[in-house]
């Protein structure tokens, strides 16, 4: 079966249980629930009814009626297709894959609605013989979320509007620190999950890595969202951070790793095979922690501050005594 | 002039209308019954299966069965008659929908209107609230995985879920943004298809670590999405290994086109795409053996706290971790990241390079220790 064909049929066991309730559907509706667009319904439509080169005397098959006055369509004679089919093997494996996800960000007394859901879409599917049940052919995961209890509360805060009290560990700092947010939503990047939210202490919204949460308690303090506010507002070409200020970070790559730069960041290398990009700079710490990563093979151009810091660091880790541990 | 192959490759739209018409009116044929029918019972309501001669007819049937199959019908091949013959029977039950319904406190037994005459046989399925709330959640996961053949599977399988059922009550509880990078959909379509049906793939793949692009043949296992990225886990004919191929490293794919219907390999029974997929940090892949490391974390920071947490704890301190490596380079920067709140101290020859490495990044800066 090619791939269109087998999307044409999937589109008509959708609509023709639905056109075929006696009342007639406007095709723009059709569309809208099919996610298609009017040409295809039509299309889709003729292709059951025009029967070219066939013998007559067969009971008569499905009868499409196209009102254009109204705008509207029906199909009679269609009492074998009055439900839709069950779900498929790759509708309900995409499910179960999207629970699996769902589950493995969760805590286990959050489990029983998601397994429950898992049970009740398996009887939902067409029927096909045992042997025939594949593994899985996918695997998702979205980030380390830390606890999954803090995902669990800040989810539960963000759908009831409600204040959140946490401990936050910045990236450089060995305190954490309790503070009050007003979490609006979550953002999954690169691994890891982020809360975006607004700061009270801050009176401003900051962005906070859930793996870096060390508690986090609902408070019975509701908040309104800012209207109009997007969760996409803080993502800037496929990084999540809230830029401040206008100032950048420039960082030299050697040819060494350049083709990863290159092939993340969509910037072109120069001729000598290295690779300069600029980033807006909202966080001197996460700068230095990223260039550092890189060993020799990535240099700060600008600002000044943070090729200080860097030289700091690096100077600090030469000087650092070869056995600090402490038992 | 068109040869023969190009025609069959490029099928017009009478023809593709003539296939979905023989579908459809070979599974009106079958739910039209209750008990199974031989191919030549089931012609007689199949105007295409009339006209031709018998053995033509029967593999374009055949053909039929087996797309439909492909799709999810679930046609039952069943010994029929006497002497038995192959017959075969689509039951209701096992085809429809179920009837669907939400769970209420007001409402705690779901009922539905009484079914339509031909459909009384369907089982009926109630959901809870937060188990509709818990598949709204999975099917916006889904979609925001950016896998084209995955979005069709859950926004196909969301409409009939509302056919029954409030799409209100199955919206994702929460705002989340999930951000990914593209996809080539021609490339998933075509790893989509041969997961199912095993069937060997052939791609260009440019390799990062040596700069290379050279052409693969592999068989493959699964797709895993991790750290925003696809994945392609399969085994590398040349290199006779299980591999993982980045997805938007792979370019020019084809599917081995030879035998359609049948598999080109198995995959081991004990290969589970789960364990295989656990996410591992760079310093992990390969095919290196392992050390040993110990790292003293000095530091408690909110970026060394996570990584802390990772390795295993080392008996009689709380501040030194011991990790499994295979590629030291690799986990000397990742260290290095850290900025001297996390060092190793073990094996000897790691904390040297670890040091080396840091001279050489104070040397592109023109300063010494």
């Amino acid at each position: 079966m090619t791939a269109d064909a087998a999307l044409q049929l999937r589109r008509l066991l959708h609509a023709i249980p639905k056109l075929s309730d006696g009342q007639a559907h406007s095709v723009d509706e059709v569309a809208r629930v099919a996610r298609t667009d009017r040409n295809t319904v039509l299309r889709d439509l003729f292709s059951l009814t025009e029967r070219l080169n066939e013998p007559g005397g067969f009971i008569p098959g499905l009868q499409v009626y196209i009102d254009s006055r109204r705008r509207g369509v029906r199909i009679a004679n269609a009492r074998h297709f009055r439900r839709p089919m069950g779900l498929t093997l790759g509708e309900l494996s995409a499910l179960q894959l999207g629970l699996a996800m769902l589950r493995a960000e969760r805590t286990p007394n959050e489990y029983a609605p998601i397994d429950r859901a898992r049970t009740r879409l398996r009887k939902a599917v067409a029927k096909l013989p045992a042997d025939e049940w594949q593994a899985a052919t996918r695997h998702a995961e979205f980030g380390a979320a830390g606890e999954q209890s803090h995902l669990s509360v800040i989810r539960d805060c963000i759908r009831k509007r409600r204040k959140a009290r946490i401990k936050y560990r910045t990236a450089n700092a060995e305190d954490p620190q309790v503070r009050v947010i007003c979490p609006y939503g979550l953002i999954a990047s690169r691994g890891a999950w982020y809360v975006v939210a607004h700061a009270d202490d801050r009176d401003a919204v900051r962005i906070f890595r859930l793996d870096r949460m060390e508690e986090a308690k609902q408070l019975t303090a509701v908040f309104q969202a800012p209207e109009p506010f997007s969760i996409a507002s803080v993502v800037h070409d496929g990084r999540v951070f809230q830029a401040n200020d206008a100032e950048s970070l420039r960082v030299r790559y050697s040819p060494a790793v350049a083709r990863w730069i290159e092939e993340r960041e969509r910037v072109p290398l120069a001729a000598d095979g290295s690779v300069t990009v600029e980033y807006p700079l909202a966080d001197a710490q996460w700068a230095v922690r990223h260039v550092l990563r890189y060993g020799a093979d990535a240099e700060v151009l600008a600002p000044e501050a943070v090729r200080v810091a860097v030289i700091e660091r690096l100077l600090g880790i030469v000087a650092a005594p070869l056995s600090g541990a402490t038992a | 002039m068109a040869t023969a192959k190009a025609r069959r490759k490029h099928k017009g739209p009478k023809e593709r209308n003539s296939k979905l018409q023989r579908w459809i009116d070979l599974l009106a044929a079958l739910l039209s019954r209750q008990l199974p029918a031989s191919f030549e019972e089931l012609r007689h309501d199949v105007p295409a299966y009339t006209a031709g001669d018998g053995p033509t007819l029967m593999r374009m049937f055949e053909r039929d069965k087996d797309e439909l199959r492909a799709f999810g019908v679930p046609i039952e091949s069943v010994p029929y008659g006497d002497p038995p013959e192959n017959g075969y029977r689509l039951r209701a039950r096992d085809f429809y929908l179920p009837f669907l319904a939400v769970t209420t406190p007001e409402r705690p037994t779901a009922r539905s209107a009484v079914p339509p005459a031909g459909y009384r046989a369907l089982d009926q399925i109630a959901f809870e609230p937060d188990e509709l709330t818990a598949v709204g959640d999975a099917a916006a996961r889904v979609r925001a995985l950016g896998d084209p053949l995955l979005t069709a599977d859950v926004e196909s399988a969301m409409r009939k879920l509302a056919f029954d059922l409030p799409a209100d009550a199955m919206r994702p509880g929460t705002d989340e943004y999930v951000l990914t990078n593209p996809v080539d959909e021609k490339c998933f379509v075509v790893l989509g298809a041969a997961l199912l049906d095993r069937k060997v793939v052939s791609f260009d793949y440019h390799a990062m670590s040596t700069d290379q692009t050279t052409r693969r043949k592999v068989e493959p296992y699964g797709l895993v999405f991790l750290g925003g990225h696809w994945y392609l886990v399969a085994r590398d004919q040349a290199h006779e290994q299980l591999r993982s191929f980045r997805v938007n490293r792979i370019t020019r794919i084809v599917p081995n086109r030879a035998r359609p219907q049948t598999p080109d390999y198995e995959i081991p029974a004990g290969f589970h795409l789960d364990e295989h997929a656990r996410s591992r940090h760079a310093w992990n892949l390969g095919d290196e053996a392992v050390i040993t490391a110990v790292v003293d974390f000095r530091r408690l920071t909110g970026a060394t706290r996570a990584a802390s947490k990772l390795g295993h704890a080392v008996r009689g301190s709380s501040n030194l971790r011991q990790f499994d490596v295979r590629r030291s380079d690799a986990f000397a920067r990742w260290l290095l990241s850290f900025g001297g709140d996390a060092m190793p101290i073990e094996p000897p020859t790691l904390a040297d390079r670890f040091r080396t490495i840091a001279r050489e990044a104070l040397g592109r800066y023109g300063a010494s220790p």
